[in-house]
This record gives structure tokens, sequence and C-alpha cells, in this order.
């Protein structure tokens, strides 16, 4: 983490520390639904943003993250404290275990047919949901659920989603900058010559597939316990426009970009939806202006800024992956 | 007598009807700088990557070093110490010229797969060694793309050594340079691999270039290798004198 960026970061830690004594219980969760998200987009910018590839169905794997948090909940019967600890491994396993199968199949292709098979295997995963309704309760979803112990509490629960998003973002954070990062960075600018440095395309795709799916999947499990329901609509394609949407919204040639995506889309929504049915009619008229006019998304606005100033910057990289 | 460093045989590949390469032998030995020459469509960017295992060829064998390595992906081919550069430039664009050479340093070291360690120091040390030697140290800073032409040929040379090859395949090494790049390009290439013992297979079209530097030259014409022999040999055959040195004098 380069230096001049710990002030920002250490500031926003301090804020979201201190942030559920200014807020009332509805916008306590509005932050816990924001700092999921966050994670969601940035899991699933790792994808886009370091290792060029655009998944149209990556609703898939916040949707079993989802689903297993709550059938945790359901049926687990662990004691609570257990249950508190074992519950985002379980949600990160069955999800990093669906993206190896899905990915194994999805790598082998790249670009618009790659877009294409994820989305099939997620129209895949959706029709499971809905129709294994012993399991998934079907149409109804599952619903009633309630974070284990004392995570109960509104209080407790976000600061259990801060701490977990924040481990979250961490981590990916990690695997980003090490070598196993650059590699898929490299890969990302140029598979072909790549492979001429005796890295194994496939593997390192479907690896960065499994890493990316498990961090959604824990989002997902986040989610759903601060939702308190599970629906097949969480599996369903358009809502895998979601991470693509909040990603472009911040920026994708930047880490944190996706996770201000996520905020900024989150806050809209609950603010316009507050006033208007025509949530989506305010949403496509942003996107529209965003491509249009800040093609780098919100971080990319804030960085041509810098540069504008003359400030020493670096250029702007050019994205072949959008 | 050693066995050669790189041998081919019978190497056939068809692409539907075309019969791109119609059984190419070949055999360099070791520290040899083996220039192969042909119009265009003779077929040697195709071997190549018949070679590389880009391209599966329909029959034929490439031994590397008296292994098999017929049909083996890229990745492999690679790590048995095989480098290749291409037609068509082909760097990182987005990363830094430092960075794509610490990127293949760390594929050679095999720590693609480390996720914990940061990457930013990683063989930074030799990557800017690498960068000294083909003469790109001021630039390491700079994305590779928006480096000049000659620039990222010499980096893709420098992404090269650093997998510490012992064959190195250049395709059209000096392809869109300027006449008097073209000499200095391929003469670093020269020394750098007569330094570090690399031996060197490079296609090319201007002659000046082949005979200044190639110690063998092999002639390909329609997929089929017409001629080989040293630079005088070649020069003298008539037949190639028709084929390709006539065409481009």
């Amino acid at each position: 983490m380069k230096a001049r960026h710990a002030a920002p970061l250490l500031a926003a830690a301090a804020v979201l520390l201190a942030l559920p004594s200014g807020l009332t219980d509805f916008w306590i969760f509005i932050t816990v639904e924001v700092l999921a998200f966050a994670l969601y987009a940035v899991s699933f910018n790792v994808l886009l943003g370091y290792g060029g590839m655009l998944s149209f169905g990556h609703a898939a794997f916040f949707g079993v993250g989802g689903y297993t948090a709550a059938l945790f909940v359901k049926q687990s019967g662990l004691p609570p404290a257990l249950a508190v600890a074992c519950l985002p491994l379980a949600a990160m396993f069955v999800s990093a275990a669906a993206a190896l199968v899905i990915g194994f199949f999805s790598v082998r292709r790249a670009g618009i047919y790659f877009a294409m098979l994820t989305f099939a295997f997620q129209m895949l995963l959706y029709t499971i949901a809905l129709k294994a309704t012993p399991l998934t309760g079907g149409d109804d979803g599952l619903t009633g659920l309630k974070p284990p112990g004392l995570l109960a509490q509104p209080l407790a629960y976000y600061y259990y989603t801060l701490a977990l998003t924040g481990a979250g973002l961490y981590l990916l954070h990690r695997f980003v900058s090490s070598p196993f990062g650059h590699t898929l960075r490299a890969l990302r600018a140029n598979p072909l010559r790549v492979q001429y440095l005796g890295i194994d395309v496939r593997a390192h795709r479907l690896a960065a597939f499994v890493l990316s799916g498990a961090f959604a999947g824990l989002a997902g499990a986040i989610f759903a316990l601060s939702n308190g329901n599970v629906f097949p609509g969480w599996l369903d394609w358009t809502a895998s426009a979601t991470p693509v949407v909040m990603a472009v919204l911040g920026g994708t040639a930047s880490f944190l970009g996706p996770a201000l995506g996520a905020a900024v889309y989150v806050v809209l929504e609950v603010l316009i939806s507050g006033r208007t049915e025509y949530w989506p009619l305010a949403m496509g008229i942003i996107i529209v202006i965003l491509v249009l006019l800040m093609p780098e998304g919100l971080t990319g606005l804030w960085r041509m800024g810098v540069v504008r100033r003359g400030a020493r910057a670096a250029p702007l990289p050019t994205r072949e992956a959008r | 007598m050693s066995s050669p460093i790189l041998r081919v045989e019978s190497l056939v590949k068809r692409y539907g009807g075309l019969l791109a390469l119609g059984g190419v032998d070949l055999a360099v030995e070791a520290g040899e700088f083996r220039a192969i020459i042909g119009p265009n469509g003779a077929g040697k960017s195709t071997f190549f990557n018949t070679l590389t295992g880009l391209l599966r060829p329909d029959s034929g064998r490439v031994a590397f070093d008296g292994r098999d390595i017929t049909g083996e992906p890229p990745h492999r081919v690679a790590r048995r110490g095989v480098a290749r550069t291409f037609q068509i430039t082909s760097v990182f664009g987005d990363l830094s010229a430092l960075e794509n050479v610490q990127v293949a340093l760390l594929a050679h070291a095999r720590r693609s797969w480390s996720l914990w360690p940061r990457a930013r120091a990683l063989g930074a040390e030799r990557a800017q060694e690498l960068l000294a030697l083909v003469g790109l140290a001021a630039s390491a800073a700079k994305p590779a793309g928006t480096l000049a032409h000659g620039d990222q040929k010499r980096l893709e040379l420098a992404i090269a050594l650093a997998g510490e090859p012992r064959l190195l395949l250049l395709d059209e090494p000096t392809a869109g340079m300027a006449a008097q790049e073209r000499l200095e390009a391929i003469r670093l290439v020269h020394r750098i691999a007569r330094e570090l013992g690399i031996s060197c297979v490079f296609t090319e079209h201007d002659m000046a270039v082949v005979f200044a530097v190639a110690t063998r030259i092999t002639v390909m014409h329609q997929g089929r290798v017409l001629a080989e022999g040293t630079p005088a040999e070649v020069r003298a055959r008539p037949e190639v004198q028709q084929v390709y040195l006539g065409e481009t004098a």
C-alpha cells in the first residue's frame, strides 16, 4: 500500500467504525448493504479489471453464497459462537466450488463466449433455485433468516459485516498485488505473449475465477442474513448486471473504484426509489451519462482531475478489456 | 558430435486444403545464429507457431535438446527453455517496461502462483539489469504501450531473456524499423546471444541484416526448405537467387 493511500484509508476506517452512532437502524441496514455490495463489486472487478474477463453470470456466486448462508443458519444447528465463525467460510467454500465447476468450462473461451458461458451456467443455477423447492424454497425463496447469536443485533451485525468486508478487501488487494495478480494483468494485456513466459493461461484464469467467486459468495452471505431473505431472483440474469454497473460506475481501473460505485449505486437506489417508482429509468440515464462522459468511472474522473492540475501522475492505463 | 539443440523432422501443417508446411526438416546446432529467409507466405511464421505449440502439426516431429516436444502447448515449450518474440510486437501494453520484465522473471521462477508476497519489488533489480542490457534502463517506469516501436522490440527481447532461454526464436525482429535501425537491432540481439550462449533462429526479409549476423541460412519457399548453407553457399545457389534474392535486390 502506497503511503499516499494510508491517510484516506485510515480516515475511511475511522468513519466506518464511528458511523453507526450517528445512524438510524434503517441506515445501518443500508450501510451493511453498501459494504456487502462493495465486496461483491470489487471481487467481480478482480476478474474484469485485472483479468480482462467480463463475467455475465457473477450473480450466480453471490446467490450461491446467499443460499448457503440461509441453509446454514436454518439447518446447521451449530452453537451460535461456532456458527458465526463457520458461516463465512461455508459460504466461500460452496461458492468457490460452484466457481470451480463453472470456471472449468467457461475459461476455455474468452470475450463474448466466456460471457455467454457464465450467463448460461447462471441460468442453470437459477432454475435449480426455482425448482428444487425442498432445498431452496422454490419461488418463495428462504425467508425469516436471522444471523446467529449476538449478530441478531443490527449494530453487532454491522461490525461483523465491517470486519468481513475489510478482511475480504484486504485479501483481494494482497492477491492483485501479488505475483499472481501481476501475472493476471499481463494475461489481460496479452494472453498470447504470456503463454510464452511459461504461464498456463487457462489455469490462471480459472484460479482468478474461483477467488472472485468465493468473495462474491461471501458478499452474498453477508447480505442474505442482513436482508433476512434470499430469492431465486438473486440468481436471475438481470442480477448479474448489478456488479457490472457498480464496477463501471466506480471505475474498473482502480482497486476500490467498484466499491465506490457500489456505495453510490445503493444510496442512489434508496434515495430515488423512495421518491419515485422509476428508479430503473434514473439508473439508465446515469449509465448513459457515465459511459459517454466518463468512461473511466468516478475514480477515473478524479484521476483525470489530478492529471489536468498538472500533478505528477502516471498516465491513465489503456483498457482493452471493457 | 553433439546432438542439435533443435531438430525438426518432416513437419507438416495444413490449413484446410492449403499446405502451409510441406514437410520441413531443420537442424540447428547449439550456438548457431540461424536465419530463415523466404518470400511472404513461405511459411516462416507458421513454422514458428508450429514449433512452439501454438499450432498443432499434422505430422512430423520437433525435438528440443534431444527431447520430443511435438504438440506441447506454448507454456510447456517455454519452460523447457525456448523463448520467442513476435512479428507484430507483443508486449504487455498497460504494464510498465519494468513490470513487463518482472512478470517474465516471476513466471520463470515459477512464482506466478504465489498469492501473498507483494510483487512490486520482486525481481525489480534483475529486471532493471535486463532493461539496461537492451538499452532501456531510462524507460523502466513508462507504460510499455507508450514506448516507440523500436523500444518495444527491445523490451520484447528483455522479456524473452528473462526466461534464461537456451533457444531464442525471433520472428522478424526488425520488422517496421528504418534500415539503419535494423542493423543496430540485430547486432544487439547477436551480441547478447553470444554473451549469454543462447542459440538463435530468426526470420528476416532484409538481406543486409541476414548477411551481417547469420552463421547459417535456411531458405524456405512454399512451405518447404529450398536450400540451406553458410551465407556464402546460399548466396551462390542459382535457384535461391531466382526465388528470393533476385526479387528483393
